[in-house]
């Protein structure tokens, strides 16, 4: 593409591809998709499931409209597979109202009916839906437990997308030759399961070359009326939609193409919901090939611009929690940080775009130069910040998971935080969400909520002082009978997603090995598979045992004053709410208090993992809350840490704002306590901290500072001997009086309306989200927590 | 034995080397009108006193925490203050091979006892003339002098901090260069503050009135300062 356009130009493209795409406050093409589907139920009911979703998407592939913008360097979007559904950047979100995603039809209300999208069009497809096996079973399971999902005791969902296809082998070998593999298998095969996975993975691999003839014929198009560099970019572009991904990609140019179109499939076989699907190490993926074709370093980060473009859907960037990775160690500790991840991180600074969220990987022996050109990132107002991985502690958290020695070095982040092998790994990790302060709660009133005074689970009470002498007991008891229920209904949410079978990623997932479809509950068809779980409310626990500790210790005569005060709010309970606030809390490096965290995270991530999925895998303990301890909390009853009812619950394994205010050291140290060899399936923090402490004179100096300063004893601190450290952080480097700015003043502070924060896992334009969500990045960001 | 501390929390590299888990003890002799821990300056806070026990156990938990040369420092208020329980803790700290700093005015006649177990001491030099530091802050600088010249001889890493503030040692580098020369060593460096309010709301806080005005000193004073101690082969730095 450089013989025709320079960096310059196609950088501008890009930007103006991206102007385009944030221009659409429509995005149908997922309904389109459905009814594609819809209109063909009567044509594909004797099918098997399996060859039923692959004609289903044969279907999509061949009938939905496409286009090529004039501004694109690449053919493909993602646009016609997400709806404008995700809760957090609409901005009618409410925290009171969110329920999170029970209703799988619920999607059909997020089309606005026009004069092409009817009200009895739009109806149709929904009833289509209604009737399927998936949303009959689906349903089925949300009705049997909504009792302890009402008020959140637990919730479980249906996990689709969250998985880092292997692509690779299509990129190298050309789905030509991966047909080629299977119909072999095809021909060898006796088992009639497998034999027909193998070709319902060989009809989406033909669909999808066919798509890019499609694209083919449309640049043709665009080239016969074209003149000068236009034209000869679409002959270019048309060339290559002619050979990949059919054939094997050999310049950088062919492999973001071919990557682009299978990324497009994958999310088309899972509209409306393929959210948090993630590219590994992008880096990884595309060096070879730049190689091949000798780009430098501006042009490769120019074409690398289209491709992030590419990940953006819509006018609010709806394809949201897609995770791409840069840099990291193999398994001999020698670091991979290569040309393209440079590129990529140029091409992620000058865009910066909501979407894909950039992640780094990180280890002992990550060079300089990496922490220095992250500096631009961490210290530009309102630019994307990556959220950190270290390596050291993941490749032995993954082996003690049972991951091979030689898969390691692929782990990607699916979605947030969640480690998973590329290509080999079917998590589930959204499938559980449990809120211990919840079951808490609910041990302290007899099984009764003390918000809604509704009976979620009735259980004997003793009276309150022995109640509270026995508390850890009592909970952990029963906490055990809300994992074993929520584990039950998380199981049936798989049953019911595997009636919606994904044969063609299943052929990039190690079905073209095992000849089982990745989402079958009876037969593995991924090599590593296992189920989420997201535990909620880590230190608001701890500081509630240790709060009933103290006035156990202090005052036992007031132990049916604090069962009062916790049912009251602490209304008329003035002195003792101020008792409790007063008791030690995590966070501070307070020996009793964070000793009690780790105690609780490692009981808790043990009863969760001891649990077994569809599959009879390991439930996978994954300590974060991406925003529901916000939407948790709302249905959680004061707690005897002092925390007031329906105020949020602490994020992932962080303090509750405001309890940890002796600044980043003592913090960190707290932190330390936690034993994250446990957190398997993944752990949220996040760190607010002040630009104000990092004073070198340029953001190269200031990006060093910040490793000695917050990576390096957080990630690589010889203090830990031999444990697992700290492996997960993000971070947003400002202050709450520069946020309110932004929003007081939107169009001083963020001229190009994009002003990048992180929340949970994912970047967000700031300006994009609901404003409970904006107050809530603003109130997290508890700088006395973090001075250094 | 106890000690009273007002304040605590980690700081990077401005209260000696490295991360450093930085302790301040209530009460001060001097009444520096410009203060910024002026919560400190009473000796009897309503802060409960701490066993040196359960602080050394504090620092020796914290001590992951000390890197980068980090370790522990004892600032104010003014540290030396409670000199018995703060000389046994610095024994206590040294025995366990942490290391320690402590941030003084300097005007403690037994600071020198303490140097045996200080890996750092931060000094204050607030003015070179003895009246006019009295006038103001209370005390003359007389003891001040006789220690920055023991830390000297005794050779342990000292810095000297001069807080420029205007109108009040703004307009006497000769007179600064004069003594400090005859305390310069390979040991000894001085640091120059600027004039700051950072504690100014502190003071409202606390019902006191704040009366410094029109105390911010320029850069070229700080300049001509600097340049002066320079030309006198004094070794100044900024942390």
């Amino acid at each position: 593409m450089h013989n025709i356009l320079n960096s310059k130009k196609i950088t501008q493209m890009a930007k103006d591809l991206f102007k385009e795409e944030r221009a659409k406050t429509r995005v149908d093409g997922w309904f389109l998709a459905r009814e594609i589907v819809c209109n063909k139920q009567d044509e594909f009911k004797n099918l098997s499931k399996e060859m039923r979703a692959a004609r289903e998407l044969t279907a999509i592939l061949t009938e939905l409209p496409l286009t090529i913008s004039d501004n694109a360097v690449f053919a493909g979007s993602q646009s016609d597979a997400f709806a404008r559904s995700y809760a957090l950047i609409n901005p009618a979100f409410k925290v009171e109202t969110f329920s999170g995603y029970c209703d799988p039809t619920a999607v059909y209300n997020d089309i606005e009916p026009n004069d092409e999208f009817t009200v009895d069009r739009i109806n149709r497809v929904r009833e289509f839906a209604k009737n399927s096996e998936y949303v009959k079973k689906l349903s089925a399971v949300y009705d049997a437990y909504e009792n302890y999902t009402e008020e959140v005791a637990f919730f479980i969902e249906q996990v689709t997308g969250h998985i880092i296809p292997d692509f690779r082998p299509a990129l190298k070998y050309g789905l030509k030759n991966i047909i080629s593999t299977l119909d072999e298998k095809i021909s060898a095969e006796n088992d009639a399961l497998k034999k027909d996975n193998f070709a319902a993975i060989k009809l989406t691999l033909e669909a999808t070359i066919m798509l890019a003839g499609r694209y083919a014929d449309i640049a043709a198009k665009k080239a016969a009326t074209a003149k000068g560099e236009q034209k000869d970019k679409f002959l270019k572009l048309e060339k290559t939609l002619r050979k990949v991904p059919g054939h094997p990609a050999e310049s950088l140019y062919e492999a973001i193409q071919s990557y682009m179109l299978l990324w497009q499939v994958m999310c088309l076989e899972q509209a409306p919901n393929p959210f948090a699907f993630s590219v590994g190490n992008a880096d990884r993926i595309f060096e070879p090939y730049r190689q091949m074709s000798n780009e430098n370093r501006e042009q490769a980060a120019a074409l690398l611009k289209h491709f992030l473009v590419f990940f953006n859907v819509g006018d609010r960037s709806w394809a949201i929690s897609q995770n791409l990775l840069i840099s990291g160690r193999d398994t001999d500790g020698n670091d991979l940080t290569n040309d393209t991840s440079f590129a990529l991180m140029d091409a992620y600074f000058d865009m910066n775009l909501p979407q894909p969220i950039l992640s780094v990987k990180l280890h002992k022996n990550s060079p300089d130069i990496l922490y220095k050109e992250l500096g631009r990132f961490f210290f530009s107002p309102g630019v994307l910040t990556p959220s950190l991985f270290n390596d050291d502690s993941v490749f032995e958290i993954l082996k003690a998971r049972g991951v091979d020695e030689a898969d390691l070095a692929d782990y990607s982040v699916a979605g947030c935080q969640e480690p998973l092998i590329m290509g080999k790994d079917n998590g589930n990790t959204t499938n559980s969400w449990l809120n211990c302060p919840k079951v808490l709660e609910l041990c302290l009133n007899g099984g009764y909520s003390m918000i809604t005074g509704k009976e979620i689970e009735k259980q004997d009470t003793p009276d309150a002082l022995t109640l509270l002498k026995n508390i850890r007991e009592i909970f952990y008891t029963t906490l055990e009978k809300y994992i074993d229920k929520m584990c039950d209904a998380a199981n049936g949410a798989s049953r019911a997603v595997a009636e919606l079978p994904v044969p063609f990623l299943s052929g990039f997932m190690g079905g073209t090995q095992s000849g089982y479809d990745m989402r079958d509950t009876l037969n593995q068809g991924t090599k590593y598979n296992g189920s989420g779980c997201l535990i909620h409310g880590l230190s608001v626990m701890a500081d509630s045992f240790i709060a009933i500790d103290k006035l156990l210790t202090e005052r036992p005569e007031d132990a049916e004053n604090l069962i009062n005060a916790l049912k009251n709010n602490f209304e008329g309970y003035e002195e003792l709410h101020s008792f409790l606030k007063s008791a030690p809390k995590f966070g501070n490096n307070i020996p009793e208090v964070d000793n009690e965290a780790a105690e609780i995270a490692a009981k808790i991530s043990d009863m969760v993992s001891s649990h077994k999925n569809y599959l009879g895998n390991p439930f996978r303990a994954d300590w974060a809350s991406p925003t529901t301890h916000l939407t948790y909390g709302y249905w959680v009853a004061a707690t005897p840490d002092g925390r007031v009812a329906r105020e949020q619950l602490n994020y992932g394994v962080d303090p509750l704002y405001g309890e940890a205010s002796g600044g980043m050291g003592f913090r960190m140290l707290s932190n330390m306590h936690l034993p994250f060899e446990k957190m398997g399936g993944g752990y949220a923090s996040h760190l607010g901290v002040d630009p104000k402490f990092f004073t070198a004179p340029d953001n190269q100096g200031k990006g060093a500072d910040f490793a000695t300063r917050i990576v390096k004893p957080l990630f690589f601190n010889d203090a830990m001997k031999g444990r697992i450290s700290p492996f997960y952080l993000y971070v947003n480097v400002t202050t709450p009086e520069t946020l309110r700015k932004v929003l007081a003043e939107p169009k001083k502070y963020a001229p190009s309306g994009v002003y990048i924060m992180r929340i949970h896992g994912t970047f967000v334009n700031f300006l994009d989200l609901s404003p409970e969500i904006q107050q809530d990045i603003i109130k997290r960001l508890d700088l006395a927590s973090t001075t250094i | 034995m106890q000690l009273k501390i007002f304040g605590k929390g980690f700081n990077y590299s401005q209260d000696g080397p490295g991360n450093r888990l930085v302790y301040h003890l209530s009460g001060c002799n001097m009444h520096c009108p410009w203060c910024s821990n002026p919560e400190g300056m009473k000796p009897s806070g309503s802060e409960p006193p701490y066993p040196i026990k359960d602080i050394y156990n504090e620092i020796l938990s914290s001590s992951p925490m000390f890197f980068e040369g980090g370790g522990v420092t004892f600032t104010g208020g003014e540290a030396t203050l409670q000199p018995k329980p703060l000389l046994a803790l610095l024994k206590m700290l040294k025995g366990a091979n942490i290391n320690t700093c402590i941030e003084t005015n300097g005007t403690s006649p037994d600071l020198p006892q303490l140097f045996e177990f200080l890996d750092h001491l931060i000094i204050d030099f607030k003015h070179p003339d003895s009246i006019k530091l009295k006038q103001i802050t209370g005390i003359g600088n007389e003891t001040i002098k006789q220690n920055i010249l023991a830390a000297k001889n005794y050779g342990i890493d000292t810095l000297v901090r001069i807080p420029l503030i205007g109108g009040f040692n703004d307009d006497c580098p000769l007179d600064f260069a004069e003594f400090l020369k005859t305390a310069n060593a390979k040991n000894l460096k001085v640091e120059i503050l600027k004039y700051h309010e950072y504690g100014k709301d502190k003071w409202k806080k606390l019902g006191l009135d704040y009366k410094m005005q029109n105390a911010f000193v320029t850069d070229e004073q700080v300049i001509r300062l600097k340049e002066t101690l320079k030309s006198n082969q004094i070794n100044i730095i900024n942390t």
